[in-house]
């Protein structure tokens, strides 16, 4: 049984303790940011009565590190992404870049579906920087952008074969997987398929709209929304359980969708929702894990993302990945890694998302791990860009670790 | 999702605090937490029992406890255990390079935001009032800007309470940061961010310096570091050849901050594990016992499994005890508490009255052994303990005993669970 309705936008659960004022990354790393409790439920009082002129809002980068905190269960990130969407309504942008950033899968479509294929493709949005273009979009030039792949991940699951099992999973694969790294995609498919599952995909999903309702495009977030939520129940009402590899994805679906929208059969198919190492977790709850591994030597570094920890579903990935032998692998627990989806990339928020991260920077890079280690693509990339180290999805430790 | 030993509901001070001495007794141990504790907007002072049932000030907190009434904690678990248990938190807060001051024996007086002083038991090295007695003349340093710290008040009051042959000056310290509709106000942590850097550290040496003199002690707000450690309040003792003394502030709090990560780090470093966000919202009690707890979220319910459990969910304000007109009730194990049904018998008529207050003193009734106990009589489930604010019995405002209860009767479930008397 879901709960939606108890976690009804309600600025009064508020009580003013500043637990969040504690906890934010933003705020501490920058004044321009008023903090999360009155950005969120303070002036959302207000913002019943007046209109909102407060810019502060647009600091807010939905890393969810308030609603983890906050004892009183307010969540205050959506009352940002609220007051945003009605900011935007009135209020020029502050970044050129918005309306990009949040409309990732236009550009992911548009790109991979250009003839000259993975010359152009592999480079992506590295191109753009030569040429400077990035700074007259409102995209900072100091951070690693996502690069395309030649092939989606669509295409080339359908050249996978897959043996059939009667456990069948739908992969909501997201635009990230889809566009930028496929091999993820790949990788869970053939990590399933050793657990004998059975992994369906679903060309009609669309972005499930966290970059559009963290860039205060909740409108058009919701058109999506509708789409996936009819979708996604259909798979459920045939027996299906749905999993997610991104964990901004994960969240959307089953969470921000019951805080945002009143669409019927949410909270039907969130009961079937997993993370992608969630999912094998509960196989490993059954005993049907598969641990038939192959040694591996290498040091890791494992970072949870925001996203993941407020899903209050522990950390499915420290549980299992230390079941290879010959594991190296440790928590980071530094906190936010900064970029926030989108954030990071935008030219007046990556000093701000720079100064975030910068604790998780010096930890990777004081743990001498050979790579790091997260459910995240842009925590990867971010790592990355900090620390110089390679950052890679469980799944594929995972699959690495079957030999594959 | 595997079964753990020992299950903490709560992360609060009581629910670390167990955590910490399950997990060194060898325990299996797993948190459920739901937002962070509330120890992390106090004071991260230790105050054990400051004064007796008629408002007198008491030294000895171990005698103290020795004497309360039946029905509060203390005289529950016993002065022993208050010993024992105090013991154990300086162990902690040693190893993890934080060490508190202060014995279980002897309250100490520690200066508050307003300068007026309070009793407390423990405290961090930050705060030790000893300087303050001990100097000639006191510095009370404010910040420009800086909310919720008022340099003259602080002086005002300190020259009202300690000897007139003290020299008690002020002097406010110019941040020079930018101020404007775009910026936020300043708190304490953004000052402890400042401190943190070079450039801050240098600026407030070189403004601070000149007025130092022999037998100098420093009064301030709590800025020294948002870490729990003690580099920032060394080497400025050392650069300014001065004692330093931090007062408690507001919200956000710096110093309850700090003994949260203290306490997060060595719960993690023994292995206790974290689930964050995970609503508690029942239990499945079998037999006399509790055989799991069950969380509910966005997508599904979830079970628990332990061969014990702790519950340290806190009082009203942490969300551990739900109030509504004429009733309140302990919602995991749903246990109905004792209290008038015409609200205006909860209090006395002034907040902060001569006496307890009766709502104050409301929570789960439990047995010597920490037991939760029904009403009628009967006990809930036998391998659960209540610790910290969910308790009846005591008023913590009043009598200065809000952090000592909560560590004291962790620690005695902790320890009970994995087999010490």
């Amino acid at each position: 049984m879901a709960i939606n309705k108890q976690h009804a936008i309600d600025p009064d659960k508020c009580t003013a303790c500043t637990i969040c004022i504690t906890a934010c990354p933003v705020t501490a790393a920058t004044r321009k940011f008023r903090g999360p409790k009155m950005t969120g439920p303070a002036l959302t009082r207000l913002r019943k009565l007046v209109s909102d002129d407060d810019p502060m809002l647009d600091y807010c980068s939905n890393c969810k590190t308030c609603d983890l905190v906050c004892p009183s269960g307010v969540p205050i990130s959506t009352l940002n992404m609220m007051a945003k969407n009605e900011y935007y309504k009135t209020h020029p942008r502050k970044s050129r870049a918005d309306d990009m950033l949040a409309h990732s899968e236009k550009m992911g479509k548009l790109i991979t579906a250009l003839p000259m294929g993975s010359t152009f493709a592999g480079m992506g949005m590295a191109i753009g920087k030569a040429f400077n273009m990035m700074n007259a979009m409102g995209i900072t030039q100091n951070a690693k952008m996502p690069t395309y792949a030649s092939e989606s991940f669509i295409s080339k699951f359908k050249k996978i074969k897959q043996t059939s099992y009667p456990r069948k999973v739908v992969f909501f694969s997201g635009c990230y997987i889809n566009y930028n790294q496929p091999e993820v995609g790949v990788d869970l498919v053939k990590v399933y398929q050793k657990n004998e599952v059975e992994v369906a995909v679903d060309e009609k999903f669309v972005c499930c709209g966290s970059p559009m309702v963290s860039g205060g495009y909740i409108d058009d977030a919701r058109i999506n929304a509708a789409k996936n939520v009819k979708l996604l129940k259909g798979w459920v009402d045939k027996g299906y359980d749905i999993v997610t590899a991104c964990t901004s994805c994960g969240l959307m679906l089953k969470q921000e969708y019951q805080e945002l929208f009143d669409f019927a059969g949410m909270a039907d198919y969130a009961e079937h929702m997993y993370d992608s190492i969630e999912y094998l977790a509960k196989l490993n709850d059954e005993g049907k894990f598969n641990t038939d591994f192959v040694e591996n030597s290498t040091k890791y570094i494992y970072h949870a993302p925001c996203h993941l920890k407020v899903q209050a579903i522990g950390r499915p990935s420290m549980e299992l990945l230390p079941l290879i032998p010959g594991m190296q692998i440790e928590e980071a627990d530094a906190g936010c890694c900064g970029i926030s989806g989108s954030y990071g990339f935008k030219a007046d928020k990556n000093e701000i998302a720079m100064k975030v991260g910068s604790k998780l920077f010096a930890r990777i890079k004081n743990s001498h791990a050979d790579l790091g280690v997260s459910e995240c693509g842009t925590c990867r990339l971010q790592m990355e860009n900090g620390s110089g180290v390679h950052a890679i999805h469980p799944l594929t430790v995972f699959k690495k670790a079957y030999g594959l | 999702m595997r079964k753990s030993d020992i299950l903490i509901i709560g992360n609060g001070i009581s629910g670390l605090f167990a955590a910490c001495i399950a997990a060194d007794m060898g325990k299996k141990v797993q948190i459920l937490s739901y937002g962070a504790g509330t120890l992390t907007i106090g004071g991260g002072i230790i105050d054990v029992l400051g004064y007796t049932d008629d408002g007198k000030p008491i030294e000895n907190p171990v005698l103290g406890a020795d004497k309360m009434a039946s029905g509060h904690p203390y005289s529950k678990v016993g002065a022993q255990t208050v010993d024992k248990a105090l013991r154990a938190f300086l162990k902690i807060a040693e190893s993890e390079g934080f060490p508190y001051i202060g014995s279980p024996d002897k309250n100490q007086w520690v200066p508050t935001a307003i300068g007026n002083f309070k009793p407390s038991c423990l405290v961090p090295r930050t705060m030790n009032s000893q300087a303050i007695f001990d100097a000639e003349n006191i510095l009370v340093v404010g910040f420009d800007t800086m909310k919720d710290f008022y340099a003259n008040m602080v002086t005002k009051n300190l020259r009202k309470h300690l000897k007139s042959d003290k020299n008690i000056e002020e002097f406010v310290v110019q941040l020079n940061f930018e101020y404007g509709r775009d910026l936020r106000d300043i708190s304490a942590m953004d000052v402890a961010r400042w401190l943190e850097t070079k450039e801050g550290y240098n600026a407030f040496v070189n403004q601070v310096k000149a007025h130092i003199k022999n037998s100098t002690a420093i009064v301030l707000p709590p800025v020294l570091g948002l870490d729990p450690n003690y580099q920032i309040l060394d080497s400025l003792e050392k650069d300014l050849g001065c004692k330093l003394v931090e007062v408690s502030s507001l919200p956000p709090a710096v110093t309850g901050t700090r003994l949260d990560k203290m306490l997060n780090s060595y719960a993690k470093k023994h292995g206790v594990q974290i689930i964050e966000k995970a609503r508690v919202v029942g239990s499945e009690v079998a037999d006399g016992k509790c055989q799991a707890v069950i969380t509910e979220g966005f997508d599904r319910q979830r079970k628990f499994y332990a061969d014990q459990f702790i519950l340290a969910t806190g009082g009203v304000y942490g969300g551990g005890l739900i109030a509504g007109i004429g009733s309140m009730v302990e919602p995991v194990f749903n246990i109905n508490i004792d209290v008038p049904k015409v609200q205006t018998e909860w209090s006395y008529k002034h907040l902060f009255a001569d006496k307890k207050q009766i709502f104050a003193q409301y929570g789960v009734n439990v047995d010597n052994d920490l037991t939760p106990v029904a009403a009628d009589g009967s006990k809930i489930a036998s391998n659960v303990k209540v610790v910290g604010r969910s308790l009846a019995g005591y008023d913590f405002c009043y009598e200065k005993s809000g952090n000592g209860v909560a560590l004291i009767t962790a620690y005695k479930a902790a320890a009970a669970f994995c087999g010490e008397a």
